[in-house]
């Protein structure tokens, strides 16, 4: 599709930094977002969250702007901004008027380049203050709150990057000292591990020069080692069960699946849609539209650099057992793998996915961290046509194959149920 | 040369925006239209909205509007509920209904090249749903299960617990859209099908579009589609007061929280031209974006909390002020008495740079409000909702440019209160009741999830 082939440019500063221009003059508003190649997946067991506890830090300020300016020079430019970490990566993203370009590309590269002596004791025991009461306002707090820690802890190993969460344990979160972050920050923070895409309204010759004049000065740092991860497996079924403060009961299933982009992955996404995706997809139509056993159910794929999962999620309705709706769920892919997938199931989910591809191209911040993302696991930009295809060449039997190539293997099956219970 | 990086870099050019043209036009049957033409991408967004929102919900009929909204799609014209599901997927569009306290919205999103059969079944939904009974039934088994689960979510109850408490029992804004279950229990298919009649009609509703199409095709396409809907000639208005009161906290137990919910508020004046802009900047220094005094206050100074807030909430017929965080359970105390501190501190007025900075961010950011098919939908839902005039984007900058120190500080005056405020606190009583009676903020009264005291 036309739409989908992007006209960009990519090239690399002598430090290693790379530099994705893309250009939509539709508004006069641009965007820089910068991804660092390091997320959770780079800590150790013992101190988990300090990715994300960093990214809070670099909010704090750097040597040319003072605590709490970088949020007010860009809010006073009527700019918005933000940043967020993954496993895989963490990002740092502001949009503004397209006059302020200069202005963000200062910022940023303040940050990278001149964080550490601005670091302070104080600013730090602040943001473990913060952080901890995100951890206990988004985790601890919420119904159902710590089943997704509880659910990949179990599935995957001890050590392995996946097998703790992103905001890090409660314990960890408080522990960190600033010698964590500076020694996080010279490991990872480096501009050879990084790429900055710039998109939206610029002169390409004046965004070049910008580049050039806030980033090529930061020095590249030694290239730390790449994680070497072996493929995790389960050896045999887990069952866990988790008391919380809920009124309803609620069924985790999780399986080991793949990386981002392997062979099955667009496959499991699609698998994904067609069992939750709508009101007549398998799961949802048997077991909350025609049964009324669920309240909701939910299929999610994830797929990260290292590893990749597939869980199916059930809320009971009163009364239901969870064991009922695990048995409903293992009937429907018995049924799926019996009598097959219908040809119209199917272009729907794709009808669904192409469409999707189209609406997520409203707004600039999407398509600079989408610029970024194609980057970083495909080392190519302009990969919305191929991503497109990946889902286009899905055929029922890559589908039906799913079945006994991951969800026939042992997996991690987590109860969680009201505390009044047992 | 040397780079200084201490000198922060300023613009040397101005920017060009083009606000997009409003085009307003009715239909036969009466039904007004908004519409702008937006052709960057090949995507029609339309957005049905009904003056039918949980505000006309009979007074043991709590819940009616929003049980309407989630069985008119279940079925209608010749296609089942399943049939319309599928029907809209094999489009690749998004049709959605939801609700408030205010209307309903029925939004469907479509690609272009698909937009003529998503249409149909967008108007099929809206004029000829089928109500059945086994439909009916199962959505309502869903709402009650759904109101269930509402009483794990303390963000949840805190809203629920503050609306109630705010507006007072006599007051329509004062219950949740999504009802009380032994209300629901009361509803029958006949009372969803008399307030569908009675409420879905075009000359009480308005539709919004946005995207890459044309007026004469919208109206030949719509009048096709929509011209047996017909007007009912009804119209409706509410009227109510709202209540005041002293200093009161209410404390909603959940046990075993490790954070607390706090709401803090009162009724405010309703959406009105002569002091919107000037509510807008005062908020904007008190507790609207990240760089306002309650949050960096609360958080990056103290770190009692990942967040804090403040706004002017604005209903079709009332309006009101809160301050929203969720702190840890140690120190509610101490956040309560930051946000009254606050609340004092701003009626002693702003500073020149703190309206530089408000009036800076508001009007720079005028532009990217008109980004997505979304966000222009929704700029043209808030002009229906509050009634607001043609012209009303076009003169906005020079409303916000015209806000004075002297405008703000009175604002703060009218509108920002440190007393007769309605407290709502969600958390673990046992652990919370000795700071809360400590303080003195106000007589402190027990209620259930829902807003009602319990024990004195």
């Amino acid at each position: 599709m036309d739409l989908l082939n992007l006209n960009y440019e990519k090239y690399k500063l002598q430090n290693g930094l790379e530099v994705i221009l893309y250009r939509d003059n539709e508004l006069p508003i641009v965007t820089a977002n910068i991804w660092f190649r390091t997320g959770s997946a780079n800590e150790k067991v013992g101190k988990t969250g300090i990715a994300h506890l960093f990214e809070h830090m670099m909010f704090q300020g750097s040597v040319n702007v003072p605590k709490e300016m970088h949020f007010r020079f860009i809010q006073e430019a009527g700019g918005n901004l933000n940043g967020s970490t993954s496993t895989d990566r963490t990002n740092y993203f502001e949009k503004v008027p397209s006059n302020f370009l200069e202005l963000i590309l200062w910022l940023e590269s303040d940050r990278m380049g001149f964080f550490i002596p601005a670091l302070t004791q104080e600013k730090l025991a602040n943001q473990i203050d913060v952080v901890k009461n995100e951890r206990l306002e988004r985790y601890d707090n919420q119904p159902y709150g710590l089943a997704w820690e509880i659910l990949i802890s179990s599935l995957f190993p001890k050590n392995h990057p996946y097998s703790w969460a992103t905001i890090g344990s409660l314990e960890d979160i408080t522990s960190f000292t600033i010698e964590d972050v500076r020694s996080f920050f010279e490991k990872y923070y480096s501009p050879a591990n990084a790429s900055l895409v710039i998109a939206g309204d610029f002169d390409p010759v004046e965004a070049k020069e910008l580049t050039k004049k806030y980033f090529s000065e930061i020095p590249s740092k030694n290239h730390f080692e790449e994680l070497q991860i072996k493929p995790a497996t389960l050896a045999e079924n887990k069952f866990i069960v988790h008391k919380d403060n809920v009124q309803l009961e609620r069924i985790y299933l999780a399986w080991h699946t793949e990386c981002a982009y392997s062979e099955d992955d667009a496959a499991l996404d699609i698998l994904t849609d067609l069992l939750t995706g709508s009101k007549t997809s398998r799961l949802y139509k048997k077991l909350v539209f025609e049964q009324e056993v669920a309240q909701e159910v939910t299929a999610y794929q994830f797929s990260g650099k290292f590893a990749g999962y597939f869980v199916v999620i059930a809320t009971a309705k009163p009364g239901i057992m969870l064991t009922e709706l695990k048995e409903k769920i293992f009937a429907e892919f018995e049924n799926i793998k019996k009598n097959g997938i219908n040809e119209n199931e199917l272009l729907r989910s794709k009808n669904g996915i192409k469409s999707g591809f189209i609406y997520s191209m409203q707004n600039i911040d999407s398509m600079a961290d989408q610029l970024n993302s194609y980057n970083y696991f495909l080392n190519e930009p302009n990969s919305f046509n191929y991503d497109l295809s990946r889902y286009e060449n899905v055929r029922v039997e890559n589908l039906l194959n799913l079945f006994e190539k991951y969800l026939s293997k042992p997996f991690v099956e987590l109860h969680v149920i009201p505390e009044t219970e047992g | 040369m040397i780079l200084n990086r201490a000198v922060k870099p300023t613009p040397n050019k101005n920017i060009l925006f083009e606000l997009p043209q409003i085009e307003k036009f009715r239909l036969q049957n009466g039904l007004e239209v908004l519409f702008i033409q937006k052709k960057k991408l090949p995507i029609i967004r339309l957005s049905l909205i009904v003056n039918a929102g949980s505000k006309f919900d009979p007074d043991n009929k709590k819940g009616l509007s929003n049980l309407l909204a989630m069985v008119i799609d279940e079925g209608a014209g010749k296609y089942s509920a399943l049939e319309i599901s599928e029907e809209f997927d094999t489009l690749g569009a998004n049709f959605a209904v939801n609700s408030n306290h205010d209307k309903i919205y029925l939004t469907l999103q479509t690609l272009t090249e698909n937009f003529d059969k998503a249409l149909e079944l967008f108007c099929t939904v809206v004029t000829a749903p089928h109500f059945s009974d086994e439909d009916f039934l199962r959505q309502k088994r869903k709402t009650l299960t759904h109101l269930l689960q509402l009483k794990d979510d303390p963000e949840e109850i805190a809203d629920t617990v503050f609306s109630y408490v705010l507006f007072g029992e006599e007051n329509p804004y004062a219950f949740p859209t999504s009802g009380y279950d032994d209300h629901i229990e009361n509803i029958s298919v006949d009372d969803i099908k008399d307030h569908y009649k009675k409420y879905l009609t075009p000359d009480n509703s308005t539709l919004v579009v946005v995207g890459d199409a044309s007026v004469k095709e919208l109206i030949e396409k719509l009048d096709y589609h929509l011209g047996w809907w017909k007007p009912e000639g009804l119209h409706f208005k509410l009227n109510f007061n709202t209540k005041e009161s002293a200093n009161q906290i209410f404390l909603v137990d959940k046990k075993d929280s490790v954070q607390t919910e706090i709401r803090i508020g009162y009724p405010s004046s309703r959406r009105n031209i002569e002091n919107f802009f000037s509510k807008l900047v005062l908020n904007t220094i008190l507790g609207g974006p990240f760089t306002s005094r309650i949050n960096l206050n609360l958080r990056e100074n103290k770190g009692y909390t990942y967040g804090a807030s403040s706004s002017f909430g604005y209903l079709q017929e009332s309006g009101f002020f809160i301050v929203s965080t969720s702190v840890g359970i140690e120190n509610t105390a101490n956040a309560i008495k930051e946000i009254l501190d606050e609340l004092t501190k701003i009626r002693e007025g702003i500073t020149d740079t703190e309206l530089e900075f408000a009036k800076s961010f508001l009007v720079r950011q005028f532009p990217s409000s008109f980004e997505t098919y979304r966000q222009i939908s929704s700029n043209l839902t808030t002009m229906v909702i509050h009634s607001l005039p043609d012209n009303y984007f076009n003169t906005y900058l020079e409303n916000l440019q015209r806000i004075s120190i002297k405008d703000v500080n009175k604002a703060a005056q009218e509108n920002i209160f440190a007393g007769n405020l309605s407290i709502v606190i969600v958390g673990d009583k046992e652990k919370l009741l000795p700071q809360l009676t400590s303080s003195n903020f106000g007589n402190i009264i027990s209620t259930d999830y829902i807003g009602k005291a319990t024990i004195k």
